[in-house]
Order: structure tokens, then C-alpha cells, then sequence
């Protein structure tokens, strides 16, 4: 870990920074990951740039549409009343990166960036299609979070660019969202397979009118289980309809087998997972309407 | 690659630091400074043994640079005890003896007071499970924890079989498949 350490006080600084020195730069959000992979020699950044006194990125916007600045801490998703309702899939994916202590320092930004097919967060944002905006020497673009995530620790962040939010569209009445990981102990442990969902029911809070399945540490990247989405549009989230998306959704992911667990059962998780979260989530987007 | 003067309040103290900007706090703690409560272990912030109050939460030293805490206040193990009087944690988990080898136990305890001053004045008295979600983020591979949770709850004015609401204890050994659905502690 040799670097030279930079600070931009504005957005404009950052992308200069980074314009000039391309692959060489890494920007420094809570470093909760880029530390560790620097001491383990994974990447060697000649530049950091710390992003902390670039004005604006840490704040939670929910007026109507939400827009989560690239700072903003998995704690302060777990804290924020704004999160309570609809949105409370949001707190669950934030509630287990890591422990406290990884949690009070690491940011949404990094976590999406970082780009890691089991990340916690990443799923519920997908499945509130949340997109991402990035800020470079050529200007200002939005991309839909599906589109950012191109593999494991890749993007299509360009590297002149800074993500500075991530945002969704409000979610409709009776919406709600919910997420489930499997791990091989409570804490402090990466997703086996982690399942984000999000339902809309019609006005009898019967059928369902938009679903949204999304499968965490099954595939190259997070990864929407469309097929899944598609089976239970119009459909009443019955127990036959939920465990016909599960099965679409076990046929749809493309995990392989590493240290936590065989591929075999990953899909049998999706398989176990998905019904829950769509539950949970059909659950809470009652109790929204009540 | 130029070395960076900081400034850093350490346990109320001010101290002027000349750091090459790779140097964590943790290096900095140690090394520099000489306050050696604050253990080194894991480095990638899975252990919990380098846990540090940074404005009042808990953080991992391990993976903070240094220049992250320029500005901030820096609470270390060495900074609890008052006058020579220790921290009611501190007293607590000598009285329940929840030290073994105590290499944990600096980063136990302030993970512990983090959470402890961050519940409101007005909180029901919490549950074992809640004190163990609390710490989840420090390993401890001498006690099982069944002391070291004694200890926080006694100071948290809670009890073993939970005070509040809620059930209490659920911390392991659960089928993977159930601790999925679960919500609670982790």
C-alpha cells in the first residue's frame, strides 16, 4: 500500500483527479473493502482519493422518488424512518453487511461499485429499480443498476467517472419489499444466496400486479429472476404461484460451487428463499395498506 | 510519496502525528503512539479485536487510514477509565469473569459502550439476543460469550431471559434454512 493521498473538495476536482490519472486512481468512500484488497495486493492504486469533502454525496432524499447519495452508510439506511414502511427490504439487506463496525463506515456507493455478486444491498435496490449516476469529465449519465453491473467486481463505471447516487421511483400503493439471505452462521458472513423481492398487490390486496424477484451470489452479477417476475403478475401470491416462481427462479440462476456451498444448493436456496421473501413481502404490503 | 501531518484526538488528547497516508489507525495507534489496548488481529475487519470509537461508533482500526479520522475523535480502550476509576463495563466484566485470554476484550467493550450510548434513555431493558446481535461483529475463541453477555446485560440493566420485548437467545444452531427467515440476532 503506496499512494498518494488526495482530497477534492468538489465534484469537479474528483473527476479531474481522476481524469488525469485513469486506472492509477481509486476513489475512497468508507474504504471497507478497498483497504483490505490493497493490503492484499489485489489492486494497487498509485492515487487515492478520498471522497469526503466533495459536498452533497452523503445525504437520503425521499421525497417522492429516492435518491441515496454515494456516502451514505449501511447505518444510516438501518436508522432512517424513511426506510420503515415499503422500503424496509432496504434496512434488512443493510442490517447484515458485515458487523456494526463495518456497517457504520461502508457506504452504498462502495457496496454498488464494489460490484459484488453478494452484496446485500444490491439486490433490494435492483429489484426497486434504482439506477446510478455518474458524474465525468464528459458530463452527467444515468444508468439502471442492471445495465452498471456488467461481472464480479466490474462495472461500466468509466474511470474518469465518480457514481454519486443511487435512486428509485417512489414505490406504488400496497408495494412492499423484503430480503432473506442464507449464510452459514448469523453474522458477519457473506450470502450463500441472499433473495430481494418487491410486490405490488391490486386494490382487493389479492393479486399481484408487479413483481420483482432478484437473486444475490447466484450468478456473475445480482441478477433478476424474470421468468419468476413474469409468472406471478396478475396471479394471486398463493402458495402454487409462489413456489412456481421459485422454480422458475432455482431453473433461471447460474450459481457455481466454491467454499460456502455447492452450486446444487445454492439453487435449492433460491428455491427456499424466493417463496419467503415474496411472503414476507406480500405481508408487509398489506400491512401498508391496512 | 509525501508524508501527511495530522492532527488526531485521541481519548480527549491532542495529538500531532507526520504519517504516510497508507498508515491505519491501527499502525498509528501502536506504532506511533504506543497505546497497545487496541489489539491487531485479522486485518480485514472480520475479528473485532482492533475495534475503536470513531465519534462515538464503533469502528474496525484495521481498515481505517489514519487521515479517515483527522477531525474526529478517537476513543481507545485506554480512554474509559475516569480518574482511575474504571468504566462500569470494564468493572462488570471483571466482576463476571468474562476474560479469558482478553486479547477480544478491549474491542468487546467498546463495541459494547457504543451500543450502550446509542440506546435511548427510554428503551425497554434489553434481551440477551440483543447484546449479541450488539457484538456481533467481535469473535471471541476462549469464553462462548455466555459471560461477556452476562456482563453487558448487567450494565444494560437487562437480564439473561430478556427484560424486554421480544424473545430471548436465539443465537445459534438453527437450521441454515431457518436461520434465513430469521430476524433477530445474527
Amino acid at each position: 500500500m503506496n499512494f498518494d493521498y488526495h482530497e477534492p473538495t468538489s465534484l469537479a476536482e474528483a473527476v479531474d483527479l481522476a481524469a488525469r490519472h485513469g486506472a492509477d486512481l481509486r476513489f475512497l468512500a468508507g474504504g471497507t473493502d478497498l483497504i483490505i484488497q490493497m493490503r492484499r495486493g489485489r489492486v494497487r492504486p498509485r492515487h487515492v482519493a478520498s471522497l469526503h469533502r466533495v459536498p452533497g454525496l452523503d445525504s437520503i432524499e425521499a421525497n417522492g422518488s429516492v435518491a441515496l447519495g454515494a456516502l451514505v452508510t449501511h447505518r444510516r439506511i438501518e436508522r432512517a424512518p424513511a426506510f420503515r414502511g415499503a422500503l424496509y427490504g432496504l434496512v434488512e439487506g443493510a442490517e447484515v453487511v458485515g458487523g456494526h463496525q463495518v456497517r457504520n463506515v461502508g457506504t452504498v456507493g462502495g457496496n454498488v461499485v464494489n460490484a459484488s455478486p453478494a452484496a446485500d444491498v444490491v439486490p433490494v435496490l435492483l429489484a426497486l429499480d434504482a439506477s446510478v449516476t455518474l458524474v465525468g469529465g464528459s458530463g452527467e449519465r444515468t444508468l439502471g443498476l442492471g445495465a452498471f453491473l456488467t461481472g464480479p467486481g466490474e462495472t461500466a463505471r468509466r474511470p474518469d467517472e465518480v457514481l454519486t447516487r443511487v435512486a428509485f421511483p417512489a414505490p406504488a400503493p400496497r408495494t412492499a419489499t423484503a430480503f432473506v439471505k442464507a449464510g452459514r452462521r448469523r453474522a458477519m458472513e457473506i450470502s450463500v444466496v441472499c433473495v430481494a423481492a418487491r410486490v405490488t398487490l391490486d386494490a382487493a390486496l389479492e393479486r399481484c400486479l408487479e413483481a420483482r424477484v432478484v437473486l444475490g451470489a447466484v450468478a456473475p452479477t445480482t441478477m433478476r429472476a424474470r421468468a419468476a417476475e413474469r409468472a406471478l403478475e396478475g396471479r394471486a401470491l398463493a402458495p402454487d404461484a409462489l413456489r412456481e416462481a421459485a422454480r422458475l427462479a432455482a431453473g433461471e440462476c447460474r450459481p457455481i460451487g466454491d467454499v460456502r456451498a455447492s452450486a446444487r444448493y445454492r439453487r435449492l436456496l433460491v428455491e427456499t428463499l424466493v417463496p419467503r421473501a415474496l411472503a414476507r413481502a406480500a405481508e408487509r404490503a398489506r400491512e401498508q395498506a391496512a | 510519496m509525501s508524508r501527511l501531518a495530522l492532527t488526531l484526538r485521541i481519548n480527549g488528547d491532542v495529538h500531532e502525528v507526520l504519517v504516510e497516508p497508507h498508515r491505519t489507525l491501527l499502525d498509528v495507534l501502536r506504532g506511533d503512539l504506543g497505546l497497545t489496548g487496541t489489539k491487531e488481529n485479522c486485518l480485514e475487519a472480520e475479528c473485532g479485536v482492533c475495534t475503536v470509537l470513531l465519534d462515538g461508533m464503533a469502528v474496525n482500526a484495521c481498515i481505517l487510514l489514519a487521515v479517515q479520522c483527522r477531525g474526529r475523535e478517537v476513543t481507545t480502550i485506554e480512554g474509559l477509565a475516569r480518574d482511575g476509576a474504571l468504566h462500569p463495563l470494564q468493572r462488570a466484566f471483571i466482576e463476571h469473569g468474562a476474560v479469558q485470554c482478553g486479547y477480544c476484550i478491549p474491542g468487546m467493550i467498546l463495541s459494547a459502550k457504543a451500543w450502550l450510548d446509542a440506546r435511548p434513555a427510554t428503551a425497554a431493558a434489553p434481551t440477551e439476543a440483543e447484546v449479541r446481535e450488539a457484538l456481533a461483529g467481535n469473535l471471541c475463541r476462549c469464553t462462548g460469550y455466555q459471560k461477556i453477555a452476562d456482563a453487558v446485560l448487567e450494565v444494560a440493566g437487562g437480564s439473561r431471559e430478556g427484560g424486554g420485548a421480544g424473545a430471548g437467545g436465539k443465537t445459534s444452531g438453527a437450521p441454515l434454512s431457518q436461520q434465513a427467515g430469521e430476524r433477530g440476532a445474527r
